[in-house]
This record gives C-alpha cells, sequence and structure tokens, in this order.
C-alpha cells in the first residue's frame, strides 16, 4: 500500500474512532459558553417551556448581567434544542430579520421587563447576525419605557427604542371580536417578534402573560376588558401580524405578581427569580398561569377562578389553535 | 444620568460586561444602547376625576357613567382617556382639546336653539360606548396619546367663543360625558360670562353628575341609538335603559334638549320599533321634545349596510307624528321638507331651513308670529349666571 494511501485511510480512521468524543466535546465546550446544560430536541408532539431559575439575577436593584446573559443563552438553547447558543439564535433569526422585542413597562419599576434581560436578548440578536439598526425595543408609551429605565433612541443609530404613542395603523383590522389599528411598529417595521411579558397576576384577564401582552400592539385595548378580556385576547393573537411574527417569548419572571396586578403592589409581589420560555404562547401562558396559581395557593389566596378573573383566553387561544393549552402536552424544561 | 440606567448603573453594566467579554468572546459590547434621546411626547397634564370611588388595594370605581368601570391601579376606565395611579382617578383629557371648529348649531342638531346662531365645538378624545357605526372613530375611539390635542383651558375656550361671536360652546364630536371635568369648568365659567354650553351626547351618564352639570349647562342634544337593549348591547356596547333614565332626568330638570335617532337599515328600522320609541317619548317626555331622524352612512365597522333610504326617514317620521311628537325632522338629507320646523296649531312653516342653514324664521319671542302658539325652546341668549364659586371643584361622590 501506498505509505501516503496508509497515512490517508488512517487518518479517516482516527476521525471516525474519535467523531463521538468530539461531538461530545463539542457539546461539552459550547454548554460552557453558557452554563453546563443537556439539551435535547424539542419533542415533535409536544411544546416545550423552559423554566430557568437562577438566585442573584437581580439582587435587590443590582442586576447581576453576566448571569441573565447566562440564563438567557442556556434558555435559547433549551427552546431550540440547539447546543451551541449561537446556533440557537441563528436558529430563530437572520440577518434580514427586523426585529421588534415587545416588553411590558405598565407596571412602572416595580414589575416591568428588566432592561438588563433586554440587553442579554440584544446581545443574541447580534450573535444571530441581526444589526443594530434592526432591533426595536418597544412598548406602548415611550415615556413608560423610560420611566422604568430604557435609554430611548428614536431614530439614531445602534437599537432603537420607543414607544408606539400615536403611531398607529389609519385603517381597522378586524378579526373576530376585535377591531383595531395595529401599532405601526409591528405592522410596518419588524419582521419578526419577541415578546417580553412579565409574570403577573391581572385585575381583569387573570394573568398578564404572553397572550395578553400583545394588547400592547393595539390601539383600543380599553374596550377588551370584559368578561375577563375573553374571547378578545385570543382574536387579537389570531391575527396574521402577531401569529406570523412572533418567534420568541421570553416571561420575565425575575419578579412575579400573584395578586394586585396590573400595577405594582410590593404585598402581591414575590422573588422567582427566573425567566420563563418558549415560542408557543398559549403553552408559555398555561404554565405561568400555573406559577401563579401555585403562589395563591401557598399565600392562601383563592385560585383566579374563585376570584372572578378565570383566565379564560388562554383556553379559548388553545381552542383556536394558537398553541398548546393541554398540561399533558407540554414539556416542561426547568432548570 | 437619566434614562436606561444612572451612573452608577451605568458603570455597574460596564464592569460586568467587560468581565463578561474577557470571559467569553462570544458577545458583543453593550455600549450602543446608551444613546442620546432626542425630544417626544411628554406625560399629559392630569385633573383627578370629580366622581369615583376609592376600593381596597388601590382599586376605584369610576362614577360617571353607567358602565361603573372597576380599575385597577395603572389602568384605564373604558373610555380609554382616564387613569387609575396609586388610588387617584385621573382624567388625561382636561384642556387636551382634539378637535376645535366653529359650527352652525344646526349642525349638532339643536333646531329649537337659537336658530342661526354658531357654536364654539370642542371634543376631546375618548368614548364609553363603541358604536359600530361611529362617525368620528378617528377621536372617539382612540385614546389621548394617540391623537393630536390642543392644550385649551377652559377660559380660552370661553374667550374663543366670545371673539368668534359664538353665544354657545358645544362639548361634541366624541362623547363629552368622558371628559366631564373639562366641560364642567368650561361651561361653569362660560355661564358666568353670558356664554351657554350644550352637550351633545349619548345620554350614558349617572344621575348625580348628570344634575350638577345641568347647573351649568343650557341644552342637551341625546342620540337615542335605538330602541331595544340588543341594539345597544350588540351594536353600541352599551344599554339602553339608563339612557331612558337619562331622558326622563332632563324633562326633570326642566333644560332644553332634543333628541337624535340615526336610523340603520334592517338594525332599528323597523315600524314596531320606531312605533314603540315614539310612544315612549311621547308619554314619558311629551310631545313637545323634537326628534331627528337621521340618514346613516356606512362608516367604521358597519360599511356592509347602504345609506338610509329617505322613505325610511319619511315613514319614521309619519310613526312618530302619529305618536303625538309635534316636532319631528329628517336629517342628513339636505333640502327635504322634514328640516323646516311646522306649527303645531296653524300648520304654517316657522323656520325654513336647508341643510345647516336658516333661510326663514317666524318665531318670535318663542311664539309663532303667525298665529301666537308657542314653539318651545331656547330662543334668547340665557343670561349671564355667577356660580357661587369659580375656583377649584368639589370633588362629588366620594364616599
Amino acid at each position: 500500500m501506498n505509505p501516503q494511501r496508509r497515512t490517508f485511510l488512517g487518518y479517516i480512521v482516527s476521525l471516525i474512532a474519535t467523531f463521538p468524543f468530539l461531538t461530545f466535546f463539542q457539546r461539552k465546550a459550547t454548554a460552557g459558553e453558557t452554563s453546563s446544560i443537556k439539551v435535547s430536541s424539542p419533542p415533535g408532539d409536544k411544546a416545550r417551556v423552559v423554566i430557568l431559575r437562577r438566585e442573584g439575577m437581580v439582587k435587590g436593584d443590582a442586576p447581576d448581567v453576566s448571569l441573565i446573559r447566562k440564563v438567557i443563552n442556556e434558555g435559547v438553547c433549551q427552546v431550540t434544542g440547539n447546543p451551541l447558543a449561537s446556533g440557537a439564535w441563528k436558529e430563530l433569526f437572520t440577518p434580514k430579520d427586523t426585529v421588534g422585542i415587545k416588553v411590558n413597562c405598565l407596571g412602572g419599576r416595580g414589575i416591568s421587563t428588566h432592561p438588563e434581560l433586554v440587553m442579554a436578548v440584544v446581545e443574541g440578536l447580534r450573535i444571530a447576525g441581526v444589526p443594530d439598526s434592526n432591533i426595536i425595543i418597544w412598548d406602548r408609551l415611550t415615556t413608560e419605557l423610560e420611566a422604568v429605565g430604557f435609554k430611548i433612541n428614536l431614530q439614531g443609530d445602534g437599537v432603537r427604542c420607543f414607544g408606539t404613542d400615536s403611531n398607529y395603523e389609519a385603517d381597522l383590522e378586524e378579526i373576530g371580536s376585535i377591531g383595531s389599528c395595529f401599532s405601526s411598529i409591528l405592522s410596518r417595521q419588524c419582521t419578526a417578534l419577541i415578546n417580553m411579558p412579565v409574570l403577573k397576576d391581572h385585575d381583569l384577564s387573570g394573568v398578564s402573560l404572553s397572550l395578553k401582552n400583545l394588547y400592547g400592539a393595539i390601539h383600543n385595548p380599553n374596550k377588551y376588558h370584559d368578561n375577563n378580556c375573553d374571547p378578545y385576547i385570543a382574536d387579537l393573537n389570531s391575527h396574521p401580524l402577531i401569529r406570523k411574527r412572533l418567534k420568541l417569548i421570553i416571561c420575565d419572571g425575575i419578579k412575579g405578581m400573584y395578586n394586585g396586578g396590573p400595577g405594582f403592589k410590593p404585598h402581591g409581589s414575590w422573588e422567582f427569580q427566573g425567566i420563563i420560555m418558549s415560542r408557543d404562547p398559549v403553552a408559555l401562558d398555561r404554565v405561568g398561569a400555573e406559577i401563579i396559581e401555585e403562589k395563591r395557593r401557598e399565600k392562601g389566596l383563592p385560585g383566579l377562578k374563585e376570584a372572578g378573573r378565570e383566565p379564560k383566553h388562554i383556553a379559548t387561544a388553545f381552542k383556536k389553535g394558537l398553541g398548546m393549552g393541554d398540561m399533558k402536552r407540554i414539556e416542561v424544561v426547568k432548570g | 444620568m437619566k434614562g436606561f440606567c444612572n451612573r452608577r448603573e451605568f458603570l455597574r453594566h460596564l464592569s460586568s460586561g467587560l468581565s463578561a467579554l474577557s470571559l467569553s468572546s462570544g458577545f458583543v459590547q453593550i455600549e450602543n444602547l446608551f444613546k442620546t434621546a432626542p425630544a417626544y411626547a411628554a406625560e399629559p397634564l392630569l385633573k383627578e376625576v370629580m366622581f369615583y370611588k376609592k376600593l381596597d388595594d388601590l382599586r376605584i370605581e369610576c362614577e360617571i357613567c353607567p358602565k361603573g368601570c372597576k380599575i385597577a391601579d395603572r389602568e384605564r376606565g373604558y373610555c380609554g382617556n382616564k387613569e387609575n395611579r396609586k388610588g387617584i382617578y385621573y382624567s388625561l383629557v382636561y384642556a387636551q382639546a382634539c378637535a376645535v371648529h366653529n359650527d352652525p348649531i344646526e349642525k349638532k342638531p339643536l333646531f329649537h336653539y337659537l336658530p342661526g346662531t354658531t357654536a364654539l365645538s370642542i371634543a376631546a378624545a375618548g368614548c364609553n360606548f363603541e358604536c359600530k357605526f361611529c362617525q368620528n372613530w378617528q377621536i372617539a375611539q382612540f385614546r389621548p396619546e394617540q391623537v393630536d390635542s390642543y392644550t385649551l383651558p377652559p377660559d380660552q375656550v370661553v374667550k374663543m367663543a366670545k371673539d368668534q361671536g359664538s353665544p354657545t360652546i358645544a362639548y361634541t364630536y366624541s362623547e363629552p360625558v368622558v371628559f366631564y371635568e373639562y366641560m364642567h369648568d368650561t361651561a361653569r365659567l362660560g355661564r358666568s360670562q353670558g356664554i351657554g354650553s350644550v352637550m351633545i351626547s349619548n345620554g350614558y351618564i349617572k344621575e348625580k353628575p348628570l344634575v350638577e352639570l345641568c347647573k351649568h349647562l343650557t341644552a342637551v342634544k341625546v342620540d337615542l341609538k335605538a330602541f331595544t337593549e340588543k341594539f345597544y348591547k350588540e351594536t353600541c356596547s352599551g344599554e339602553l335603559k339608563p339612557v331612558l333614565e337619562t331622558l326622563e332626568r332632563l324633562k326633570k330638570i326642566g333644560i332644553w334638549y332634543e333628541l337624535v335617532v340615526l336610523i340603520l337599515p334592517t338594525l332599528n328600522d323597523s315600524e314596531k320599533e320606531i312605533g314603540e320609541m315614539s310612544r315612549w317619548i311621547s308619554e314619558k317626555l311629551g310631545g313637545d321634545v323634537p326628534v331627528h331622524f337621521t340618514r346613516f352612512h356606512p362608516m367604521y365597522k358597519i360599511k356592509n349596510l347602504p345609506p338610509t333610504p329617505v322613505s325610511t326617514l319619511e315613514r319614521a317620521r309619519k310613526i312618530a307624528q302619529d305618536a303625538g311628537i309635534h316636532y319631528v325632522y329628517v336629517g342628513n338629507v339636505p333640502g327635504h321638507e322634514g328640516e323646516h320646523t311646522y306649527c303645531p296649531s296653524c300648520k304654517k312653516m316657522v323656520i325654513k331651513r336647508t341643510g345647516f342653514f336658516i333661510l326663514e324664521n317666524h318665531v318670535k319671542g318663542g311664539k309663532c308670529s303667525f298665529c301666537n302658539y308657542p314653539i318651545p325652546g331656547v330662543w334668547e341668549k340665557p343670561p349671564a349666571i355667577q356660580p357661587k364659586k369659580l375656583t377649584e371643584f368639589k370633588r362629588y361622590g366620594m364616599s
């Protein structure tokens, strides 16, 4: 045998023999970028919801940016089943996307999406190659964003951050029980949406999580408060402007509210010190609502249904096919 | 340092960021998030709502309209222009006019109120109904921050009316019940200076605020949307009963008022419904209250219906006249004979109109100039009335 040929075959054999180890080390090394985690592919027949809790993400008012970043990247790996954080972000977003990050600032500094969490998401989008100028952090009002600590950037270079304010579409969109003008940020500027609600109780809809947070995308949410906001929330979320754009939900549960929402009440809040992530808004809300119910039980409070504000919109959204509402068919990954 | 974070937080972020960068090369820097912000719309002026009740846990119950919204901290009522902030309920539209125009009083329409004069007409964003045929939905169905508004305090509104030679201020276009405080203070100030005030409303208001308001108003126009609860619920997101109660209260208070009924093909135009409505008006309010049956044009969420046939309006007019209502008009049909006022006694035309314009007026001193029969209405400019106090209002309805 030609020595060169022998050498070549030797390489091939070595490569084949070492491949499983390489894969192992690669996974481990990649996980080491964020934390030592094991990921698996999302089950085909179930929705996946990831709950990651870490003490110290925010201590008092002091956020641990490094830890938050780690948790967010671990979460996106778990959600996608991709062991590489970079791969996971790239699986969800492309450099051509304009990504809107819809936060929730209604509750003021007490109970709003943490800017540090959003920063970590922005970094993930950068890894996916999304240019800063194609990232928009938004909510209803610029003043509300500013009040919770976001730096407003209406049209300068870099990541933009502003509220819809008066910039709604002139024409009405009608779907089911909803007839509303959409935020032009969502309708005209974004090609992809990351929904970043907070984990909280709501006086009317029972809970305000992923589905309810998108009331902030229309001009007239005050018209849809009857009957615990049902079927309005589900109808709104069935609109293609939302369904087609929504890629990821990251619920900020660093602090949660089990009672007294949507405004901040210290006595109705607790340090959940976690985030909840999913690509399925209904599954995330189903799991998030259960977390709130559990806390209410622990505190001796009546369940949301008994309190007259059953989050009926989650079941309605499930019936409409907007996601998975059956707990048996939701895989909850905890870490 | 104000904005995304304060100076201390900034330095902490920077330090954490740099540490993280040294540990992981996969992330890029965060400094681009720290940008200088240009100016943008500021917080609105806040005025505490006059009628509401405090509930537990910083919640409140609005007592202006029969919706009786119970509102948690940081939330708004159905009208969208009032907000609960830490248990205090604020109007976000006080002195914030989103529409200002000098209109003929006939446009309101008020046909028995200073005919041929103008009314300085103002509106603020919001409504306590959501009529699917809303004619002014771009302001009535939006929240204050979503529409352009002028800061126009009550004294400037009154001055503007005087400067333009309008004896009246009209609160109109959207729903004035939901900008109650603004209307109340302007009407009171106007009255003290001889300027009247008319409310163009859906009549969906609770008794206490209505009684207080009528001390300062000179006339009211109420839209009676239909005569079934079904229509009110399904087409307007409201209720009929409280509107009927308002009409009876207006009669009891003794203020001048007129009714408008917008007729929508197939939805509220049946002979049965018009008949029941007309008989109720005749019996409960009397035959002297003017009723305007007006023509619908496709708008907002009802675009699948045609404009109301003129024959339908004529039929409604006949039914109402047969029920004993003396002054029944046809609206939004310029040149129609149903635009004129006829004396119930001598049957002669006493006010001839076309569109919003007066061509002839034969009402003198509140009487038909042909036969001296009294024609009800407000025919002379109301005198100036000095309220006891023109300082800050008292807040009513607090428990």
